[in-house]
């Protein structure tokens, strides 16, 4: 007979368990979940199936399934659970463990999916800052005004951080094409859409977070999620223009804060501080039933919200030229930095391209819901 | 006895406002020519029921017709010892049924009251049939769990108890057991205990009043409920013992596994059924080694209802296994590397067990998926693939494991002498030929009881019942189709350890309860007051042997010549011998051939035109489904008159063709459901009927009738809404066929 031969490890199931999703037993497989989910697909939908896959230590199942990213987290499925196995909460474990079994190399993704790592994670950035500013003679608070060149010059940030952020790039290509590929490898149906219409359509979606709506009860992180969306975009175009500036017109920092620039810098910078203020405390509101996250999602919340605060800090330190707390506060806030664009294969942020992928594929495959 | 009549008429409950209570008064004194008839506005009030004891008293007045309400209803007030008691269905039968003062309602009610007192003026007052030398011993066949909590019950209630084991040590499935599920108090801890069996084992070995035989096996059993006589052997050696009744509890057999090769078994060492799991566990305390290599197994997969619910093995739920496999499972979670993986059509852990279920949920080594298995196939070095289609898992999937656990079911001990014995019969039917050929050729299985009954020396099959010794599971549980012999445990229906104890102590009070009325000479059940027997003219005896053939009970020996044999304490006293009798030859005080011909002959049409039918009705079902419609208000035909049977198995065709030769046009038979989900409180007699019913058209046809005058329905309790329409359209059909032409003859 054919059929898949499946391997059940305890091992994985503890572990899920201990990562945030300790609910998972509870789940009887009645489905309810797959039928109050408004984001699921028609045919064989979610998070019902990827709920006894947990419960039997699926691991290859899991890692995977692209199910699991078209789940934008509403809780939903919690909410209505007769039995409290926190669907919404299971899934979001399984896609910490999906990003941590797809990273290249896997001693990185568990680093940095495991909360209790973090400090770890931290100290990568702390200890290799220290060694080039050892090495180069920039340790210590430089003299006159503060330029932030003078503590870090520009050449080696920009050196620092495309190397490590070009390897983490590959590696994330790697990762992502590994996904593709298993998604085509288990595909069963024909492809009614081509790729390139389906990522239009996908990018688009995003752009205007129309899956977020879908979201009943948590329809307001749409506002949240937006704002720190918009805000990382607006920072990525800050970082180049502020390339182009130091090697085109050679404008080196600090630049005036009437420049467009700056302008642009400071609104994404704001809409960061209050997108993942707003993140924080949605998640700590009564929503009529108990809500919890997996210390993993906290993480990186906590973490994106100190970017934006040291940020701030470094400026407006800057501008009251206490120099002895400006040059601290910008080692930190470029540790951060470090772990937001360099571990971003491994954090949270992953899935910015596995759910592209996914969502492109499920429309790619017909399995896209009406939005 | 020298009888003195009195008719009461109660005017309450609309009866008074109903019908015409002087022309009742005239049916009564002037056509039946009764002495006393008064009537009452309230005659179960204290002052109407004083009015009746007045009259006993000082008239001496001891045949009384109650003209009143249902029997069902007030029989406490109307209870009067010493006399005999008719009571006259005037309110549920008649003016709650009926359009009140009209002249069919009338003819209803005289028509009631005029049978009352034939049946009244026909009967006589019973005196009860006590046997001599009863003897109040318990015997218990099978010492496992139940027979040895029936042996401690039965003894604790003050009886002798004679314990009689097969093997040579008691204790049954539950020593071959590792742990066992917790039982009492409901905790989720611990989830596995010892059984405990010792304790139970010691009890009753230590107490006075039980003997335990072991090693031992009936040889034969004769006689009847209190007179039992036993004989047992043990190593060659026969004793005969007194008996007053019995507890059959022999328990079950694993099914046949080898008949489940397509899941491996007796293909792949490592395929087990979860009784050869539980030894297993046993041998290593508790270490799960698998049979190929010794090597622990640490997946384990257990395939439930295997065999069981599948038309092609068992068709029932075991009822015990699913409990059975999460408790196994705990066995394999002693081990906390180790999981258990569970594939069900459906978990089915009734009451408390539910507690014990979800308790399993809850751990990460306890996998639960519903699948259908469709089969076990193996790899190298002893790994096993449990192949599955539509599980949770997936459309089509196998699933790896180190050992493969059958959860297997249960085969009542009765089920292989039912089907030994029905293969015989089949090839007797076929002759001496084929007869001394089947004897020949088929093993003989273990006989249990060995009766020397006419009707065959083991419990007898029941349609549905699967070999399982009971006969109705929803009013009588514990009975047999043999009186005095009491199912308790997996013999009679699957159930787990905890309950099997239940019921122990259930059949023993059934036992007990049975000593206690053959003592006072009454029926045992259901009639359970009833004093009345059979009483046959045996002189006129042909030795047709219906009767015996056709007792449900086997209450009925045969002499050589076939002359029938009553053991009276077996006797149910439902009447079935009395239908079965073509000679008619088997009455009781108060309930006879004649007795019942007598009142249909009583009803009479007033006129050519006018129609009158017979119902005849089971008393246990369709009477109080009347009742109840009546208790509605729902009206039905007034042409109709009913009696009431002690069973419709008592039907006798002569009253059908008494009714019609009369001019009756049409007779109505009401019994309960027969067949699989049959209801009949004597197990038989609605299908008897029916197959008596079947053989009316030749009476039809000698008189020339259609055969739709006649006609038998089945209807259960619950069905009395259905009832009119059932009743009166059947009525409709045969006014259009037109009046009996034999009316005024």
């Amino acid at each position: 007979m054919a059929g898949e031969v499946i391997k059940p490890d305890l091992r994985f199931v503890k572990d899920l368990i201990e990562s945030g999703g300790e609910t998972l037993k509870k789940c009887y497989q009645c489905a309810t979940c797959s039928v109050v989910c408004k984001v699921t697909p028609d045919s064989r939908p979610f998070p019902r199936k990827e709920m006894i896959y947990a419960q039997w230590g699926l691991k290859e199942r899991i890692v995977s399934n692209p199910d699991v990213w078209l789940c934008h987290n509403c809780n939903d499925c919690t909410k209505y659970c007769p039995r409290g196995a926190r669907p919404g909460d299971v899934l979001s474990t399984v896609r910490q463990k999906f990003i941590e079994e797809n990273s290249i190399p896997s001693i990185m993704g568990r680093i940095v999916t495991q909360p209790r790592m973090t400090i770890l994670a931290l100290l990568i950035p702390v200890v290799l800052f220290l060694i080039i500013l050892g090495s180069t003679g920039h340790l210590g608070i430089p003299e006159g005004d503060i330029v932030y060149s003078k503590m870090f010059p520009i050449s080696y940030i920009e050196v620092t951080f495309f190397i490590a952020v070009g390897l983490a790039g590959l590696s994330y290509i790697a990762s992502l094409s590994r996904f593709w590929n298993s998604m085509k490898r288990l595909n069963r149906t024909n492809y009614k859409k081509g790729f390139g219409t389906a990522l239009t359509e996908t990018l688009t979606e995003f752009l205007k977070h129309s899956r977020f709506e879908k979201c009943g009860p948590n329809a307001d992180r749409k506002i949240a999620h937006m704002l720190v969306f918009y805000a990382f975009v607006g920072l990525f175009i800050t970082t180049l223009w502020i390339t182009y500036y130091y090697y085109v017109p050679k404008i080196h920092s600090p630049i005036p804060l009437s420049d467009p620039m700056k302008w642009l810098a400071n609104i994404s910078a704001i809409a960061l501080l209050v997108g993942s203020l707003m993140i924080v405390s949605n998640r700590m509101k009564d929503k009529g039933f108990v809500s919890r996250t997996s210390s993993f999602d906290w993480t990186f919340i906590i973490i994106v919200l100190l970017l934006g605060i040291t940020g701030f800090l470094t400026e407006l330190i800057r501008l009251a030229g206490i120099a002895s707390l400006a040059y601290p506060m910008y080692f930190i806030h470029l540790v951060f930095v470090f772990y937001t664009i360099v571990y971003f294969p491994y954090s949270k942020l992953a899935h910015m391209g596995y759910r592209t992928l996914a969502i492109t594929y499920s429309k790619m495959t017909g399995r896209d819901i009406r939005l | 006895m020298e009888k003195k009549y009195g008719v009461y008429i109660c005017k309450g409950c609309g009866i008074g406002e109903g019908v015409n209570i002087d022309k009742l008064v005239n049916v009564a004194t002037k056509s039946m020519g009764i002495p006393i008839c008064k009537t009452h506005d309230v005659l179960c009030s204290p002052e109407g029921i004083n009015l009746i004891k007045e009259d006993i008293k000082s008239e001496g007045v001891n045949a009384l017709a109650i003209a009143a309400c249902s029997p069902r209803v007030k029989f406490e007030e109307f209870d009067f010892p010493g006399t005999i008691t008719e009571r006259v269905n005037l309110r549920e039968f008649v003016v709650w049924t009926h359009e009140p003062n009209d002249e069919e309602t009338q003819s209803l009610a005289e028509d009631y009251l005029t049978m009352g007192i034939i049946k009244l003026k026909k009967g006589d007052l019973p005196e009860p049939n006590i046997l001599e030398n009863l003897n109040n011993t318990i015997l218990v066949i099978g010492g496992g769990v139940t027979g040895m909590t029936a042996a401690l019950e039965a003894a604790k209630a003050g009886f002798k108890v004679v314990l009689v084991e097969k093997e040579s040590e008691l204790g049954g499935f539950a020593r071959k057991l590792y742990k066992k599920i917790p039982t009492g108090e409901v905790t989720n801890r611990p989830l596995i205990v010892d059984t405990e069996i010792d304790k139970l084992l010691k009890e009753v070995e230590g107490n006075p009043d039980i003997k335990v035989y072991k090693s031992t096996r009936i040889e034969k059993t004769e006689g009847q409920p209190g007179l039992y006589d036993v004989t047992i052997s043990s190593n060659g050696n026969s004793e005969t013992i007194k008996i007053g009744a019995i507890v059959l509890a022999t328990g079950w057999k694993p099914y046949d596994a080898t008949k489940l090769d397509y899941l491996g078994y007796g293909r792949f060492r490592n395929v087990v059924t979860n009784l050869e799991f539980e030894e297993i566990a046993r041998k290593n305390n508790g270490k799960i080694l698998r049979p190929s290599d010794a090597k622990e197994a640490k997946r384990v997969a257990f395939i439930q209802c295997a065999g069981q619910r599948d038309p092609n093995h068992l068709p029932y739920c075991s009822s015990m296994c699913c409990a059975t496999s999460l408790k196994q499972a705990r066995y394999v979670r002693q081990n906390q590397d180790s999981f258990a993986m569970i594939f069900y059509k459906d978990i089915r852990t009734p009451g408390r067990l539910e507690i014990y279920y979800k308790e399993a949920q809850n751990d990460p080594g306890v996998m639960l998926t519903k699948a259908d298995v469709t089969g076990v196939s193996e790899g190298s070095n002893g790994t096993l693939y449990v192949e599955m289609e539509n599980s949770l898992l997936g459309e089509k999937v196998k699933v790896e494991a180190d050992l493969v656990v059958l959860a297997t079911g249960m085969i009542p001990t009765t089920r292989e002498p039912q089907l030994y014995l029905e293969g015989l019969t089949k090839a007797s039917t076929q002759g001496d030929e084929a007869k001394a050929k089947y004897i020949e050729e088929t093993p003989k299985p273990e006989f249990i009881l060995n009766l020397s009954y006419r009707q065959g020396p083991e419990i007898p099959p029941l349609e549905g019942a699967q070999g399982f010794a009971d006969s109705n599971f929803i009013c009588f549980p514990y009975e047999t189709r043999r009186t005095g012999i009491y199912a308790a445990g997996t013999v009679r229906r699957p159930m787990d350890m905890s309950e099997a104890q239940d019921d122990a102590a259930g059949a023993v009070f059934k036992a007990i309860q049975c000593l206690d009325h053959i003592a006072k000479g009454m029926a045992v059940h259901p009639r359970a007051w009833d004093i009345t027997f059979p009483d046959p003219l045996l002189l006129r005896c042909t030795a047709c042997k219906r009767c015996t053939e056709e007792c449900p009970f086997g209450a009925i020996d045969e002499d050589e010549k076939g002359i029938p044999y009553y053991k009276i304490n077996r006797c149910r006293r439902c009447g079935t011998c009395m239908g079965a009798c073509p000679e008619r030859i088997v009455s009781f005080k108060d309930y006879s051939v004649d007795i019942i011909g007598s009142m249909i002959k009583s009803v009479e049409s007033p006129d050519e035109e006018t129609f009158r039918f017979i119902g005849l009705v089971c008393e246990n079902d369709a009477y109080p489904a009347l009742d109840t419609l009546a208790l509605q208000r729902k009206k039905i035909d007034p042409s109709i008159r009913f009696i009431p049977l002690r069973c419709l198995g008592g039907m006798n065709l002569v009253w059908v063709a008494d009714a019609l030769s009369k001019g009756i046009d049409g007779v109505l038979l009401l019994g309960c459901k027969f067949g699989e989900n049959y209801q009949c409180h004597f197990v038989k007699g609605s299908e008897l009927a029916n197959y008596r019913f079947s053989k009316v058209g030749e009476t039809l046809n000698k008189l020339q009738l259609e055969a739709e005058r006649v006609q038998m329905l089945q209807v259960a309790i619950t069905e009395y809404d259905k009832l009119p329409d059932m009743i009166n359209s059947y009525i409709e059909r045969v006014k259009e066929l037109g009046p009996n032409p034999f009316k005024g003859f």
